[in-house]
């Protein structure tokens, strides 16, 4: 059923069907007509490169049925350039493009297109918290909502962001896109802001914060990652997180052991102690056989590095 | 090549799967030279987008599975250069705008088949257009690079950029130095490397950043340790590989994760045996193809990332495959000279 071909509005436009350089042109079956027809279209007014209200509804017409086509997308995006159109209203119809295609980055490089021209943020922290909801870990939405950060100077602990972080990781400790964005939250502002510097109680609270989180959930790598980053970050010695990994696991207790995380931390930290070296591979052997085998090479790999027990013979 | 997914299911036939699983080579080249032949199906065109991807995941697949000859070399090259524009740059199809990410495919598919002598007669001074083309996409104030004129960055296009300039032996027209700068900045606290500074691990990205600091020879930047004991963390206790904490295993990461842990000389960190047998469950032993996971719709994304993945952990009957650009040694050697 052509839906142009017989529409008035486009009566003076000839549709430029495809040449795929090949001999066999689109086999045209049922199900494909409209999308044909209507690519058939696209192709015409973009050859006149046409600015109007009628190119806009065809390539929201063409994003409907396929959002992945970035030449529509990039072509819209001019148009509404091109013809001053509201980009509020733009945004709204975006939103609902958005939530039903999870996967499309097209749609998210447009918004931040968009959401820069209008210069607020604005609703977006509850439009993304609509999209987290369905998929919590959506790597397009996370990086959009860096650069949102970055572009409104969203750090600050009452705008907002931190807050949605907590409750993310309430509703889901092992989101580590939620991790992510704590630290790039904390830290990413050192170089963002002039004469900023992350204060040392800032570093307590996000340590009180992954502790507790281990506490919750003791076999989850992120808070693990986040701790070693934040010692790392601050140059302070892992041992001071020999009593705390050592709440979890316990050499000499092995079937009590509640993460491999646990014992990963407490055999760098003999590791570093003089003389531990043997507790280190204790610690190394136990995640080799038991706790993590399919890893055997690398806990392999960490002993080879540990000092040997008898120094050699002179 | 056409992106369409299906007939063939990994997996499908588990239960008579044998015991030894083996890797149906016919059956994918079969698979792979029916794509084309699939226009009557809608998501053959609503997949347009990323033929010229497509292109080079299918000949790159049947190069490792040792069929070079499967696909007609002069209607390869005939549609590659039909997709290229005045500015130098590819579109995904003719009629598609140019963006870097089909411009890498382009230089990758004109590399395997030696075919830059067919793209100079069509369009002389046509290699260096493409290099104009791409070093016009660098960000001359941080190093990194857009995927188009639009302007969005990425690791995975500066890492094009850096694949497609050495081959074509033209790196010297962008500021590596620059990009090698950037692509450290990607750095995580958890040892990984995200989409850029600040954005998640990501085992597609650390692809990307380590593949871009091999090329340019800066790999001494890599703490490997600490990025090999994250990569290695992806391995599931079912043999497959995810590409973030918590996420299910994927057959692409096979080649993500493995190519990066090969970079940095630590590919023995993970269990081959166990990949081997989860990329052959997922794979259709009769129609042909591979899945992301067994049961699965099988695609060319997925067969060209599982078979090059087998041919990284050394599986037998395989062309070797260069871990830095996804293409047979072979070819990059004789691009790169002495590689």
């Amino acid at each position: 059923m052509p839906l142009y071909e017989t529409d008035p509005a486009w009566a003076d436009v000839t549709p430029i069907e495809l040449d795929d350089g090949g001999p066999s042109p689109l086999v045209a079956i049922a199900y494909s007509d409209d999308y044909a027809e209507a690519m058939s279209y696209l192709r015409a007014v973009m050859a006149a490169d046409e600015m109007s209200e009628r190119a806009l509804a065809l390539t929201e017409d063409l994003i409907q049925m396929n959002p992945a086509h970035y030449t529509v997308w990039l072509y819209r995006a001019r148009i509404l350039t091109a013809i001053s159109a509201d980009l509020s209203a733009e945004l709204t119809w975006l939103n609902s493009i958005a939530l039903r295609h999870l996967k499309n980055y097209q749609i998210w490089h447009h918004r931040q297109t968009l959401v820069d021209r209008l210069g607020s943020a604005d609703g977006e922290q509850a439009f993304l918290r609509s999209m987290l909801d369905q998929d919590a870990k959506n790597y397009h939405v996370w990086s959009y909502r860096q650069w949102l950060v970055r572009r409104f100077a969203l750090w600050a602990d009452d705008s907002g962001e931190l807050a949605s972080i907590e409750e993310l990781l309430n509703e889901d400790v092992l989101n580590n896109s939620a991790w992510n964005h704590r630290w790039f939250l904390v830290f990413g502002r050192e170089g963002q802001e002039e004469g900023y510097k992350v204060l040392d109680e800032t570093v307590e609270r996000e340590l009180a914060f992954a502790k507790a989180a281990v506490r919750k959930e003791p076999q989850n790598q992120s808070p693990w990652n986040y701790i070693r980053g934040l010692l790392r970050q601050t140059k302070r010695p892992l041992a001071e997180m020999k009593d705390f990994a050592s709440e979890f696991a316990a050499l000499d207790r092995p079937d009590e052991v509640r993460s491999s995380h646990a014992l990963d931390l407490l055999a760098d930290i003999f590791a570093d102690e003089e003389s531990n070296a043997g507790q280190a591979k204790v610690a190394l052997a136990m995640l080799a056989t038991k706790f993590d085998p399919i890893r055997a090479s690398y806990w392999q790999y960490r002993k080879s590095l540990l000092p040997s027990k008898e120094a050699p013979a002179a | 090549m056409s992106l369409v997914s299906g007939p063939g299911r990994g997996g499908a036939d588990d239960d008579k799967l044998p015991e030894e699983l083996m890797l149906s080579v016919d059956q994918h080249v079969k698979y792979i030279q029916s794509l084309d032949t699939r226009k009557d199906e809608l998501e053959y065109w609503l997949t347009e987008h990323l033929r010229l991807n497509g292109l080079y995941w299918g000949l790159t697949a049947l190069h490792l599975l040792g069929h070079p000859e499967a696909l007609p070399r002069d209607d390869v090259l005939t549609f590659v250069l039909s997709c290229m524009h005045d500015n130098g740059g590819f579109g995904a199809a003719p009629g598609h705008d140019a963006h870097m990410l089909y411009t890498v495919s382009a230089v990758q598919i004109l590399t395997t088949l030696d075919g830059f002598d067919e793209l100079e007669q069509k369009v002389p001074g046509g290699k260096a257009k493409i290099g104009r083309y791409i070093a016009n996409l660098q960000d001359r104030e941080t190093g990194a690079f857009a995927g188009d004129e639009w302007g969005e960055k990425d690791t995975r296009f500066l890492y094009g950029a850096l694949n497609a300039l050495s081959l074509m032996h033209l790196l010297d027209a962008v500021d590596v130095d620059k990009a090698v700068h950037h692509v450290a900045a990607c750095a995580n606290f958890d040892g990984g490397y995200g989409a850029g500074p600040g954005a998640e691990s990501h085992s597609g990205q650390v692809f990307t950043c380590v593949g871009a600091l091999t090329i340019a020879g800066r790999s001494d930047l890599i703490d490997r340790d600490r990025l090999g004991a994250w990569l290695s963390e992806r391995q599931l206790p079912n043999g497959g590989l995810n590409g973030r904490p918590e996420k299910l295993e994927d057959v692409c990461y096979s080649w993500w994760v493995a190519s990066s842990l090969a970079m940095i000389d630590r590919l023995h960190w993970i269990s081959a045996d166990r990949l081997q047998a989860f990329i052959l469950k997922c794979q259709d032993a009769e129609l042909g193809g591979i899945a992301d996971r067994p049961g699965d719709a099988v695609d060319v994304f997925h067969t060209v990332f599982g078979i090059a993945g087998l041919s990284l952990i050394g599986h037998p009957g395989l062309e070797e495959v260069d871990p830095a650009y996804c293409m047979p040694k072979a070819v990059t050697r004789r691009a790169l000279g002495g590689r």
